[in-house]
């Protein structure tokens, strides 16, 4: 090791002293506390080595359920959320007068609390006084118990989820939509291309690393989705618990129910199905070549 | 294995923060004192008097001298409640002896509570008294002081506390807490309604099913609502005699068991009860006039909203027996040094006096934990102009609490989903005790 990256390697280690404390440790040790049987957090004992935390869980139709929620919301929420944010963002650019205001607009809804924002959008899914039912009225469609019956927790839940990610998204498609050369645009306009073909094969293309990062980022935000259960269905996991995720079920075995293996093992399913993901991700979308 | 320790601590800790970055912005869950603490000082340093009051004595001897230290508690009293504690704590601070000074902190609401101090067990960092429900002991009932001694020895009068709380206080074989904010579910009406639709106040469960078809033809809205379902399907069981749960499994796959699941079933189906949904608490429900009553925890009553109406409160109907739930929690020791024990003794002891409960339970509508605090003359003429307060206490002989055991919480949680399912799925009786069985033979 000369010098210089000796220099470097000093300068990056407070944040891997960081990262080693308070995040690779705890990763190991959570792998390790998944094989343990009747492990206790408190005084470091257990009963069994093995996969008895992985039996109990596999065997639970709660976590079954978990799973699959979390792979119906990935699969909607993140797609839809990146359309309609590459859709807003292009309208947002277009308009070069009031493009500051709906930035901030489209913005805000990421620097608010997530909290904040589920006491009201439980407002607007109200089924009584609802923005949304009233919207539904106006079009003949009769109220939906939104937050009431178990058939609608993971819909309202989804919906909520779209319209919160979607600020994330907006942000980084503006980013990008800035650093596609204006010749092209040029071009486009001396060929008379219509709009349309203009956004698929200018905009979309050129936009590519921009989507993938936010998939890639998106997906992996989305499987860990528990604030915006918490906050929609006040501290619950919808009617019937039909709108639990993996990480409501991880968090409810290791502080209500005490399972500390067992949630560590569904700690480590999490990790490895995002690990898998991620690199399927990335594969398909030929992200990792460079 | 210290490093192991701490590593799991560490785990806990970081668990615990990544995971309720969203919870921590609902409550005020500031995690330093109130600010009003009076300025009286330790003196001396908490090392040297540790070292001393090691080699002095054991905790209950005769001769006490207790040096001056400082005492944290941890608690989830909020608004009014955390000012009424600061109040009588404040109090014990400038007039104790011993230059004791007790150090509030607010944990938030009482899940946050929950999950700090299990983290704390695991770190070996617990207060020295906390506010808990005895569920929440389980992991770590090991670190919790025994009581039984300084009960024994330096205590008004443990016989003057109501039986059910010391019953409460001793489940696992010891005096593990004293109770402090107790409160019990009650039955709240619209009075207005009632009288307006000549319905009485219920007493039985044929009285509620009455009662509830009277509401249902003339208002078309619900008669009854449970906040807490477990709750619920534990204190009917007792009120037709029947029993619930025990470490082994459950006790009610009988006739008995089957006729409580017929009451509840046809409450649901019949639509003379309700879910809460989306309102959350049925305060709510109940203060906009779209139900005529409900049973919630007396601790709840200052939610609801009597615009237009008038409130009524009553002693939860029986069937073949009475019963109803109590709840609130009660304060544990872990000090391990034994001149913090005395000294949190005599906070405790202060706290739980006639005349602090009375100041308590007047400020708060918590119930009086002395038999005594009840016959006071404060007290009695806070239960004239109270309604809350004199249902409870008309109650107070049929309390009951939740037993603990390993399987407990898994219970606690799995039976509100399964009732709600059964709710949604409008399942006769007969299923109704099935599945409620089997969910919760399931958590063994």
């Amino acid at each position: 090791m000369d010098k210089k990256s000796a220099k470097g390697y000093l300068y990056l280690l407070p944040s891997m002293i960081i990262m080693i404390c308070f995040t690779i440790y705890p990763l190991i040790r959570a792998i390790v506390m998944s094989f343990l049987g009747d492990y206790s957090i408190i005084n470091g004992s257990y009963k069994s080595i093995g996969f008895d935390n992985y039996k109990a869980l596999f065997a639970d139709p709660d976590f079954a359920m978990s799973l699959k929620n979390t792979t119906i919301y990935v699969v909607c929420v993140v797609p839809v959320s990146i359309m309609l944010s590459l859709i807003i963002a292009v309208l947002i650019n277009s308009c070069k007068k009031t493009k500051a205001l709906f930035q901030t607009i489209y913005f805000l809804p990421y620097v608010t609390s997530v909290i904040a924002i589920g006491i009201v959008w439980r407002w607007m899914f109200n089924s009584n006084y609802g923005l949304i039912n009233f919207m539904l009225g106006l079009i003949g469609i009769e109220p939906i118990q939104w937050l009431n019956l178990p058939q609608y927790a993971m819909p309202a839940l989804i919906i909520f989820a779209i319209w919160k990610s979607m600020a994330f998204n907006i942000l980084i498609f503006l980013a990008g939509l800035q650093t596609i050369p204006e010749d092209l645009y040029r071009a486009a306009r001396i060929d008379s291309t219509p709009k349309f073909r203009v956004f698929t094969k200018i905009t979309v293309p050129q936009l590519a690393p921009m989507i993938v990062y936010s998939s890639v980022i998106g997906m992996i935000g989305a499987f860990k989705v528990y604030n915006e259960v918490f906050s929609l269905f006040q501290g619950k996991a919808g009617p019937a618990n039909k709108a639990m995720t993996i990480v409501y079920y991880i968090y409810d075995k290791f502080y209500n129910s005490y399972k500390y293996g067992v949630a560590a093992a569904g700690s480590v399913v999490l990790f490895i199905i995002i690990l898998i993901f991620t690199r399927v991700q990335l594969r398909v979308t030929g992200g990792n070549k460079k | 294995m210290k490093l192991k320790k701490f590593g799991a601590g560490v785990l806990a800790m970081a668990m615990a923060a990544s995971m309720m970055v969203g919870c921590g912005e609902t409550a005020p869950a500031t995690t330093e004192a109130p600010a009003e603490t009076p300025a009286t000082e330790a003196p001396a340093t908490t090392e040297a008097t540790t070292e001393a009051a090691a080699t002095e004595e054991a905790p209950a001897a005769e001769a006490k001298s207790i040096e001056a230290t400082e005492i944290t508690f941890w608690h989830a009293m909020n608004g009014n409640l955390e000012t009424v504690l600061t109040q009588i704590t404040d109090e014990f601070n400038a007039n104790n002896e011993y230059g004791i000074k007790v150090t509030l902190v607010n944990q938030g609401a009482y899940g946050d509570l929950q999950t700090k101090l299990q983290a704390s067990a695991a770190a070996d960092a617990l207060p020295d008294l906390a506010q808990a429900y005895n569920n929440w002991l389980t992991p770590y009932i090991d670190k919790v002081v025994k009581l039984d001694d300084f009960v024994a020895t330096d205590f008004d009068n443990w016989d003057d506390i109501v039986s059910a709380y010391r019953d409460e206080c001793s489940e696992f074989g010891f005096i593990h807490a004293v109770p402090y904010n107790k409160s019990t579910y009650v039955l709240f009406y619209n009075k207005t309604m009632f009288d307006e639709l000549g319905i009485e106040v219920p007493q039985t469960w044929a009285d509620v099913e009455a009662a509830a078809k009277t509401v249902m033809d003339s208002k078309n809205i619900a008669f009854i609502g449970y906040d807490d379902l477990a709750g619920a399907v534990e204190a009917s069981l007792h009120q037709n005699g029947s029993d619930y749960v025990d470490a082994t499994g459950a006790l009610f796959n009988d006739e008995k068991g089957l006729e409580t699941c017929e009451y509840l079933s046809n409450l649901y189906n019949n639509g003379y009860a309700r879910l809460v949904g989306e309102d959350g608490y049925f305060s709510n429900v109940l203060s906009n006039q779209m139900i005529a009553s409900y049973i919630g925890s007396s601790a709840g009553v200052s939610y609801i909203k009597a615009e237009g109406w008038d409130l009524g409160v009553a002693p939860i109907p029986g069937n073949v027996a009475k019963a109803a739930n109590m709840a609130g929690t009660n304060i544990v020791m872990f000090s391990q040094d034994s001149n913090k024990q005395l000294a949190a003794w005599e906070y405790l002891k202060y706290i739980t006096s006639t005349d602090a409960v009375v100041e308590w339970a007047v400020g708060t509508g918590y119930l009086p934990i002395r038999t005594s605090a009840y016959e006071t003359d404060a007290y009695k003429a806070y239960m004239d102009e109270n309604v809350c307060a004199k249902a409870c206490y008309e109650q107070s002989k049929d309390f009951f609490f939740s037993p603990t055991f390993d399987a407990s919480n898994d219970i606690r949680s799995t039976v509100p989903s399964t009732v709600e399912q059964l709710v949604y799925d409008k399942a006769d009786a007969q299923k109704w005790l099935d599945t409620i069985v089997e969910a919760i033979n399931a958590q063994y």
